[in-house]
């Protein structure tokens, strides 16, 4: 092997022999053992799962894991189904764990999800309860021991004069004969039992006396207990809160929220379906309509530039450096994989360190002090932002290119010298062609990894330089998924996952069209072999 | 004046090195320096027991390691673990994207079988999904697995690796696909007159040949694991399960603590396993070994 | 469609589950082993290592477990605990700033916090721990941005912002600094960081109540010292005492350089500049307009979870545990910010620092946590960049452009 490393193009090829003696050894029962062992491990999980999931219920979930099992266990014991065989464990994870990212965000595009509306009903009811709740004023605080008869809880407080009375939920506050710590015929609770039934023991509420609005005693932290008042009352059967102060009754308005007839609404809300709400908001969206075509132009320039520039400095390189005649291959190759090598977000920080216009290196000690305001002016800062991706992209690319030339036959190349071609028509004519074949999906790829390359703009540059007199918050390098970002998670009501979403899925579509025009040219090339 | 003969022999041997192989030196220094010399920020940065990231254009002006040192003394931050972990998570996640991927891309590349075309289309689409909601998405998956079976949920680091292979098909499988693409037929034809069953001839002969592509997916695979911040950092919240990314992040994400030669002491550390295994598979990456078996 | 989701999920976590070949098998069986009583607590690395020991005293006592989860104290910790606090699996106890709270409660994921002897805290700080008239966190630390003065570049203080413009300028030009005065900007400016420089021109973001919160709907930033604070913005910007190429690391590295004889910065950088070895003296900002600077305070303290499952027990571990001296000490000595509490406050003045500090903080006011503020910050700091690097045109109209577009954000 290491003969081979170093210097691959001029060895004479010696695995060939081997593996073709291999291939006529007669066949072994090892493949059979390992598929019977394999199927049996997965069964085996597969059956615990399913048990799991049977104990807890979750008939849903159950159904479909029996599906899961019984179709996989047939591909692999049918004869047939050969590509599944070998699709099977890939797409498993695939469904899983991309697709469900998809399913997930089309159906949050269906939901009024985001700040102030990002649980249940009954979340948001309690939470309105508990933010309702208010300690009367100048009210002592009790100590609490909580006792329990006939496993029902109660509250046996002492007062700061030394009073000790009991009571329970609906029961209020009676005097009673004890010291504070135990009550005959109750049974006191440790602070562990306490611990354990905590859910019960803090939603009890201890009228103090028979009329209500006196308030109720409450514990927040099970030694201790406070009085305290509801300023809102929510009620069951009309599903709705009163303000006991005002009156105003603040009812489920179907938007997933309790408002007043005047509108005024109470927080937190809820998750609700919204139906094509987030659609049509985003198409009709004023803050993105104005500077959207001047967004989506610098988009596709971006994208676009971003995997021309990156493609043809690695493909250069990598071609520069597969010549074996050159020595120290390695060590250049090693060093040129360095920008990929640190975690990004570093990467992109020190850029933006080197680039300021009067303290950084670019201007103060590459161009000798000059005043270049590389991020801050329009052009400029997107000339900087594809440089930087360039830095950036390029080790992917060379990588990439790199491994796929090993895939063009010497032959090949070596029949076109003959032939009389030269460095130059090998190239065009035979290799870039050839490299094409398994390139041209990656490209088109990393196409729509800028187009949405939401890490890299922010970082650099947020979106900016922004044209304040514009009035919109939209700065020259902003792209889509930058712009979609500061309109969805900008808003008033703060983040809106749900109008988020319906604009992730209209630009997947955007992408995916173009993307399946460019799929459908590659068409052309994967035959070519 | 008597070198003459000297120069006159030299200049055409120069020249001609020069041709062959001395321009691509030329052009191997300009992208080492234009590669090198944003990091030797962080490198200097690291060497400097009170630097800022970039506040100073004096390169080097200390060289104190105490950095290092100090990295292994934070009980709090386990850098150690850390390493490890980015080690295990993103070593395991690469092989098990490296198989899978291999196999997809052999029923792609070998077998015709309807719906091929719109598999790969499919697998292209998936990834250009905008991920705005990834992560809320993968916690709500996570948390309902972490009811179920809590030793694959959140904060483990199975988990985490599982979050990974869903993306093992995708961009990878087309690298790979291409190249499988490559290896002629007759190979497969040959080897099934001599009586192998397909999973013989993926596992002893195209895996064997296509080394070069599975050493690419590989390292590609593994960078990206150690580097993923945001996923990573959802699911793993115990410190001593965490990765590189997610901890080092922690030196310098406090508007007001920041940490960065800290920082920059653990970033280049943790640039090393990558370039090691991009150094131990260069040999696999260029081995040649397509170029003999075709013939 | 709640219930339709929640059975997604569970079917993509047996999906997985199925394929898992030995994970599954090893993992499967010590589901049951975890404690009921495990308290979850999310705490940034500093603040973790201060309450170490109060954790374990607090586990020992009341037989419990606790987790510190490290989170890096900024927005994805606010994001992340919204996010993760309906499913159930969130913190029970988390760290915050008190500027987050409006949106946390817009949520509903933080409860109401009780404190009986909320007194012994300092004002301020049990003000900002509160919204809409209820409690919900108990403070830890106070800290806001003051003026560092470099005692040997000038060893005397200044009444007026432009008294100590001209003196900087008078030692730049002596060879004795590069910069009259540095204050971290950046691209986007820092309104924070400028705030007291602003304030002093009477023209705060938002104008109060009568009990004293925020009202949203009477912003202030425009008002007659508003344009005036904006002609400055533009003029300080041509003289070089703003630079927006300043950002926070260029600033402190600048002052510990002894390159500039003023910074405006907070207690997080004492350390740096004590390294350093610099003679140094903290005040309040020279008024610029003629009104008092006041600065932001920002208050940051314990938060327990609206859907916690401990809340007996996360109530108790945060009053009675973290709102003690000896916590609140350790925290301080482990942040630099002043205490919270006043007793552990009044401890720390013996710490001309944070007796320094609190002096300016205590005419400074909160930051505000209403919700609207999140309008507010992207175009102040986008317009106050703009006049500062002098693209920005007419001042007052650039400004009060800001202030409409704020208001038509606000109001929807």
């Amino acid at each position: 092997m290491t003969q081979l490393a170093g210097a691959p193009g001029t060895t004479p090829a010696p695995p060939a022999p081997a593996v073709r003696r291999r291939e006529k050894a007669p066949l072994s029962l090892s493949g059979i053992l390992i598929k019977i062992i394999a199927l049996s491990v997965l069964n085996a999980i597969g059956v615990y799962a399913l048990f799991v999931l049977f104990v807890a219920g979750s008939w849903l979930v159950f159904g479909l894991g029996v599906a899961t099992l019984l179709v996989l266990d047939w591909i692999y014991l049918s004869r047939r189904a050969l590509p599944a065989k070998y699709l099977a464990p890939g797409v498993f994870f695939l469904v899983i764990f991309q697709i469900f990212v998809v399913v997930y965000t089309g159906y949050i595009a269906f939901t009024n999800y985001g700040d102030g509306h990002n649980s249940t009903k009954d979340d948001a009811i309690n939470a309105i309860v508990a933010k309702s709740l208010v300690r009367v004023e100048d009210s002592p605080a009790y100590q609490l021991t909580v006792v329990q008869q006939l496993g029902t809880f109660s509250f046996l407080v002492t007062d700061p004069d030394g009073e000790v009375s009991l009571g329970g939920e609906g029961r209020p506050l009676e005097e009673v004969d004890s010291d504070g710590t135990s009550l005959d015929g109750y049974e006191t609770l440790s602070f562990n039992d306490i611990l354990n039934n905590q859910e019960a023991i803090s939603a009890i509420s201890v009228p103090l006396t028979d009329n209500p609005s006196d308030g109720a005693l409450r514990t927040p932290d099970g030694t201790s207990a406070f009085l305290y008042e509801s300023t809102l009352l929510y009620d069951e059967a009309s599903d709705s809160f009163t303000d006991q102060a005002t009156g105003t009754v603040y009812s489920d308005a179907g938007n997933g929220e309790f408002a007043s007839a005047e509108g005024e609404a109470l927080t937190p809300g809820w998750t609700i379906t919204v139906g094509f709400d987030n659609f049509v908001r985003a198409v009709t969206d004023e803050s993105i309509r104005g500077p959207l075509l001047g967004v989506v132009l610098w988009t596709f320039a971006f994208a676009f530039l971003s995997v021309a520039t990156t493609f043809a400095l690695g493909l250069f390189l990598a071609i520069v450096f597969n010549d074996s005649r050159m020595r120290g291959r390695k060590v250049y190759r090693v060093l040129a994989i360095l920008p990929y090598a640190f975690p990004s977000f570093l990467s992109a920080l020190v850029w933006a360190g080197l680039l300021n216009p009067q303290f950084g290196f670019v201007n103060n000690v590459l161009l000798g002090g000059a005043d270049v305001p590389w991020l801050t002016d329009p052009t400029l800062a997107k000339i900087s932002i594809l440089f930087v991706n360039l830095w950036l992209g390029f080790p992917y690319m060379f990588l990439v290119c790199t491994g796929a030339l090993q895939a063009i036959p010497d032959d090949v190349i070596e029949a076109a010298r003959v032939d009389g071609a030269r460095n130059w028509g090998i190239f065009r004519l035979i290799k870039l062609p050839l490299l094409m074949v398994s390139l041209a999906p990656l490209l088109i790829s990393s196409f729509a990894f800028n187009f949405n390359n939401f890490n890299l703009i922010y970082m650099l540059t947020a979106g900016g330089p922004r044209d304040i007199s514009a009035g919109v918050n939209v700065g020259a390098t902003d792209i889509l998924i930058t712009l979609v970002y500061k309109v969805a998670f900008g808003a008033v009501a703060g983040r809106d996952y749900g109008l988020a979403s319906a604009f992730a899925i209209i630009i997947f579509i955007v992408v995916a069209t173009v993307s399946i025009i460019g799929y459908r040219r590659t068409r052309v090339l994967e035959d070519i072999n | 004046m008597s070198t003459p003969t000297v120069v006159r022999k030299r200049k055409p041997t120069l020249a001609k090195w020069f041709r062959a192989t001395g321009w691509r030196h030329l052009v191997g220094i300009a992208v080492v320096i234009f590669a090198a010399f944003p990091l030797l920020y962080v490198l200097s940065s690291s060497l400097n027991p009170n630097g800022t990231l970039v506040g100073s254009n004096d390169l080097f002006a200390t060289v104190d390691f105490e950095n290092y040192i100090a990295l292994f003394q934070r009980p709090q931050q386990p850098y150690a673990a850390w390493f490890l972990n980015t080690l295990l998570i993103g070593g395991i996640s690469a092989l098990c994207t490296v198989f899978l991927g291999a196999l997809a891309a052999y029923a792609f590349s070998r077998m015709r079988f309807t719906g091929r075309r719109v598999g790969l289309l499919t697998l292209l689409l998936v990834q250009m999904f905008p991920q705005l909601l990834a992560v809320v998405a993968i916690f709500l998956l996570l948390n309902g697995i972490s009811d179920i079976f809590p030793a694959i949920g959140l904060d483990t680091q199975i988990g985490l690796i599982l979050v990974y292979l869903g993306g093992a098909l995708g961009v990878n499988t087309y690298l790979m696909y291409g190249f499988f693409n490559t290896v002629p037929a007759s190979i497969d034809e040959a080897a099934k007159i001599d009586g192998a069953g397909h999973a013989r001839i993926f596992f002893t002969i195209i895996l064997r040949l296509v080394a070069p592509i599975l050493a690419v997916v590989g390292l590609l695979s593994f960078i990206g694991t150690t580097s993923e911040f945001v996923i990573a950092s959802i699911v793993l919240t115990d410190p001593a399960k965490q990765t590189l990314a997610v901890g080092l992040f922690q030196f310098v994400s406090d508007e007001t603590s920041k940490n960065w030669s800290l920082f920059a002491a653990g970033a280049v550390m943790a640039a090393i396993p990558v370039m090691a295994l991009f150094l131990f598979l260069q040999k696999y990456i260029v081995s040649g070994l397509t170029a003999g078996s075709v013939k | 469609m709640t219930v339709n989701i929640r059975n997604l999920i569970r079917a993509g976590a047996i999906a997985s589950v199925a394929a898992l070949a030995l994970a599954g098998c090893s993992g499967g069986g010590d589901d049951t082993a975890d404690s009921e009583n495990t308290l979850v607590v999310w705490v940034d690395a500093n603040r973790a290592e201060a309450i170490k020991d109060v954790v374990s005293d607090f586990e020992s006592e009341n037989d419990v477990t606790v987790t510190l989860v490290q989170k890096e104290f900024g927005d994805t910790l606010r994001e992340d605990f919204i996010k993760q606090a309906p499913t159930g699996k969130g913190p029970d106890v988390v760290v915050g700033a008190h500027d987050w709270l409006g949106s946390w409660v817009q949520n509903g994921v933080v409860a109401p916090l009780t404190v009986d002897n909320a007194g012994d805290f300092e004002e301020v700080a049990t003000q900002a721990m509160s919204y809409e008239g209820q409690q919900y966190g108990l403070p830890v630390s106070i800290e806001n941005v003051a003026l560092i003065r470099n005692t040997d570049l000038d060893p005397s203080a200044h009444d007026t912002f432009d008294e100590m413009i001209a003196a900087g300028q008078g030692i730049v030009s002596a060879g004795q600094a590069e910069f009259p005065f540095i204050v971290q900007l950046g691209p986007t400016a820092d309104p924070y960081h400028l705030y007291p420089i602003q304030t002093s021109f009477g023209a705060p973001v938002f104008g109060t109540n009568a009990d004293g919160s925020y009202n949203p709907d009477d912003l202030q930033l425009a008002n007659a010292g508003g344009d005036e604070f904006a002609a400055k913005l533009a003029e300080w910007g041509s003289t070089g005492v703003l630079n927006i190429n300043v950002d926070g690391d260029i600033a402190i590295e600048t002052f510990v350089d002894k390159k500039t004889p003023y910074i405006i910065t907070g207690p997080w950088n004492l350390e740096r500049i004590k390294e350093a070895g610099i003679n140094y003296s903290i005040e309040g900002v020279p008024s610029a307009g003629g009104e008092p600077s006041t600065p932001f305070v920002g208050v940051q303290g314990f938060f327990v979870s609206a859907k916690s499952n401990n809340a007996l027990l996360a109530n108790k571990f945060v009053v009675s545990y973290l709102g003690t001296e000896e916590v609140q000490t350790a925290i301080f000595e482990a942040g630099k910010r002043a205490p919270a509490l006043k007793s552990a406050f009044e401890a720390a003045q013996s710490d001309p620092d944070v007796a320094a500090f609190g002096e300016v903080g205590a005419a400074g006011v909160p930051q505000p946590s209403i919700p609207a503020m999140g309008q507010v910050w992207g175009d102040w700091g986008a317009t106050e960049a703009a006049l500062i690097s002098g693209t920005a045109g007419d001042t007052t109209a650039a400004w009060q452009a800001m202030a409409a577009s704020i208001t038509a954000k606000i109001a929807g």
